[in-house]
């Protein structure tokens, strides 16, 4: 008659719903969240690899041309509709795996539209390109990375002299 | 303004290279803008003698400049209306110079030669030198002949890296006069000018001047008089204007003291970083033609923050690249090829009409974001480099659970580690309180926005009810501010970690080599190796400090 379902902005609470209705995705959460609720990171993963592959196969990449390609593909069972790509696009920005950028209709965006918005993988495998991301000059040194640089002064409880960090990036 | 940690760095870099004396009377200066001499006698209750040496100390190695402000003096300096005070004014960015002179070294060997270099360094040592005692100098090190070191004097003047000394006591007209006339020829509103760039810009000679140099066998008089030596007795003494306009006309004849120029120096290094920038993200042929490029429009900049180069056309681009022997293999199609992918989006290279020239703008700001970031990643971790790279590029508030959703993760890890950046100073928070009646409103409203029938109150006090939503944001001008302030934060750090190791082991230091043995050795070599990874990092971290400070 009813069945238990569940709230992901609310999961403490318990919410039933009759059987014959479906929750909305504001109940579910949409493609990204599994039957209990929780985030369904390694679906997520697998789609962004995906998609990944194919803008670094095409070097560059619209929305639309990406969408069609899954769609033609057939790879992924769920529905995954135009927003759930753009947010997995946006999410390869964030991760730093691809550029967002506009076309300006020349050289390797001649296929583009100027100004349509594209997307472009970085070419890690380029001669005389970085493998890793540098690592910058603060990050580098024990301060940049440090929980206590607000709490350090010359002559502190937190000092340069007195602190473990420094002891341990000079242990040779 | 400078931060606190750039004084307490500038300070440490003075007490390290001229004493406690000095460096008192720096920092009074530093942290107090402009004073005369005798409120700085007051501040730092020394002698008046001590005070003006440490001064002429400070202003010989252009760490200071004096100058006269024209106008009623009041407060705790109250003379006679009408006269002119000296005032003394600390130079921050000149004291950071002081940890660059191996790289000032490098850029002028690499240019001009040994001989060059040498005289440079004597220039760096010493401050500023008239042309006499730069001979006499080279005479004494090198046994260099007069028209030997002249000729150097005279390469380094025509690539401006040394330049005809500032005026010791410029007067300086009011702001007033000064930004109106600015205002009126502008018709885009104008960052007003700091008392230190006002100061600097009266007291430089004119360009004609500044690098002029004639080579001059019986130039080196030994009892010539020179205004533009630092004052010694004058030093803090109300100067008449009559006494100033006999000076001035005095200052056309004789000879200038020359010094390094810092400004040429300085843009030197940022088309060194611009390069390293592209090298990262492109290749070697893209970082190659990017040099060229620099190169050939070198002699049309002005300043050292020029937002983009002048125009080229590919054939000069072209011809520049291949004057290198190293880039002789590299095409025409290549270079073109090269610009073609600079020019792409992010644009690093602007193209008009066949013409290319470079963004230095977004060059640095692509520099930045990418130092700023690995700090975060680093120091917060891959969530929170997400949620910066998300709020850095939105620009605008954000809501914690819209965040949340957007970089795939979940709310309560999000939450925490939003809080834990805002703590540090790289976010800005707002809470916004949903509130649906008017009649509960609370009186300490920020600002209003009637949205569906709702009345939506943006506030930084407390809840009054209601659903209430964290709003997250980066602000692009604070966060520089706050990183600049750790960089120079961890500076000092390095440098007084490196004191400290130094003290911990100066037994071992005094020891003569051959009786280094066993634990001692191993004592010795450990500290060899703490030096060597400080110093590189101090040279790295000031790198950094230059993209952030200068660039």
């Amino acid at each position: 008659m009813i069945k238990e379902v569940v709230n992901v902005k609310n999961k403490g609470k318990k919410h039933y719903m009759a059987v014959e209705f479906e929750p909305s995705t504001e109940l579910t959460g949409g493609a990204w969240y599994d039957d209990d609720g929780n985030l369904h990171v390694e679906f997520i993963n697998i789609v962004k690899k995906c998609c990944l592959q194919k803008i670094k196969q095409l070097k560059v990449a619209t929305l639309e041309t990406v969408l069609q390609l899954f769609k033609t593909s057939g790879v992924f069972k769920a529905d995954l509709k135009e927003h759930h790509f753009e947010e997995i696009l946006g999410a390869l920005v964030l991760d730093n795996e691809v550029m967002e950028v506009k076309s300006n209709g020349m050289g390797e965006f001649g296929a583009i539209p100027e100004g349509k918005v594209c997307y472009k993988a970085f070419d890690k495998q380029r001669v005389g390109a970085a493998a890793e991301p540098r690592i910058g000059a603060m990050a580098s040194m024990p301060c940049g990375v440090c929980p206590r640089i607000r709490s350090c002064t010359p002559d502190g409880v937190v000092s340069p002299s007195t602190c473990v960090y420094f002891q341990k990036w000079l242990e040779f | 303004m400078v931060s606190q940690h750039g004084i307490l760095y500038a300070v440490h870099l003075i007490t390290n290279q001229f004493g406690n004396l000095v460096a008192k009377v720096c920092e009074c200066l530093l942290r107090n803008g402009a004073l005369t001499l005798q409120a700085i006698v007051r501040r730092t209750e020394l002698s008046p003698a001590k005070v003006r040496n440490c001064l002429l100390v400070l202003i010989q190695h252009n760490c200071a400049q004096a100058f006269i402000l024209e106008e009623s003096v009041s407060g705790e300096d109250a003379g006679e209306p009408g006269k002119a005070l000296t005032q003394y004014i600390a130079l921050f960015v000149n004291i950071l110079h002081r940890v660059r002179f191996s790289k000032f070294m490098d850029v002028v060997s690499k240019e001009l030669g040994g001989s060059c270099g040498e005289l440079f360094r004597g220039l760096l040592e010493h401050g500023r030198l008239t042309v006499k005692q730069i001979v006499d100098r080279a005479g004494a090190n090198a046994k260099e002949s007069t028209n030997t070191v002249q000729e150097d004097l005279g390469k380094l003047v025509m690539a401006h890296y040394v330049e005809c000394c500032p005026a010791p006591e410029p007067l300086v007209p009011p702001p007033d006069a000064d930004t109106k006339k600015r205002a009126k020829s502008s018709k885009v509103m104008v960052e007003p000018l700091t008392l230190e760039q006002r100061v600097m810009a009266v007291a430089m000679p004119s360009a004609m001047r500044r690098f002029s140099f004639v080579p001059n066998a019986d130039q080196v008089a030994d009892d010539q008089q020179n205004v533009n030596q630092p004052p010694s007795k004058d030093v803090g003494e109300k100067r008449k204007l009559h006494d100033l306009e006999s000076d001035t006309a005095l200052e056309e004849e004789v000879e200038c003291n020359w010094r390094a120029n810092f400004e040429e120096l300085l843009r030197r290094l940022r088309h060194k970083t611009c390069v390293d920038t592209i090298k990262v993200r492109f290749d070697d042929a893209a970082a190659t033609v990017l040099s060229a490029m620099l190169e050939a429009s070198r002699a049309e900049e002005d300043k050292v923050k020029t937002a983009n180069s002048v125009p080229l056309s590919l054939n000069t681009i072209y011809e520049e690249v291949v004057k290198n022997e190293k880039n002789h293999s590299m095409t025409f199609d290549h270079v073109r090829t090269c610009l073609e992918e600079l020019s792409c989006p992010p644009t690093f290279v602007k193209t008009d009409d066949e013409s290319y020239s470079i963004d230095f703008t977004k060059i640095t700001e692509a520099a930045q974001s990418e130092e700023i970031e690995s700090i975060v990643l680093k120091r917060f971790g891959e969530t929170a480099y997400k949620i910066f790279r998300l709020l850095f590029r939105a620009g605008c508030l954000m809501e914690t659970d819209k965040i949340a959703d957007r970089i795939f993760a979940e709310k309560k890890e999000t939450s925490k580690t939003l809080f834990k950046m805002w703590q540090d100073g790289y976010l800005l928070m707002e809470l916004l309180v949903l509130c649906k009646h008017l009649n509960i409103l609370p009186p300490a409203i920020k600002c209003y926005c009637i949205c569906r029938n709702w009345l939506w109150a943006v506030q930084t006090g407390p809840s009054y009810g209601g659903s209430s939503y964290l709003l997250w944001k980066v602000n692009k001008r604070l966060l520089r501010e706050t990183i600049l302030d750790e960089m120079f934060h961890a500076a000092l750090n390095l440098n007084l970690r490196l004191a400290h190791e130094i003290d911990q082991n100066k037994e071992v230091l005094n020891l003569p080599p051959d009786k280094r043995e066993g634990p001692d050795k191993q004592k010795f070599d450990r500290l060899r190796n703490v030096r060597l990874l400080i110093h590189s990092s101090l040279m790295k971290l000031d790198d950094a400090i230059m993209l952030f400070h200068d660039f």
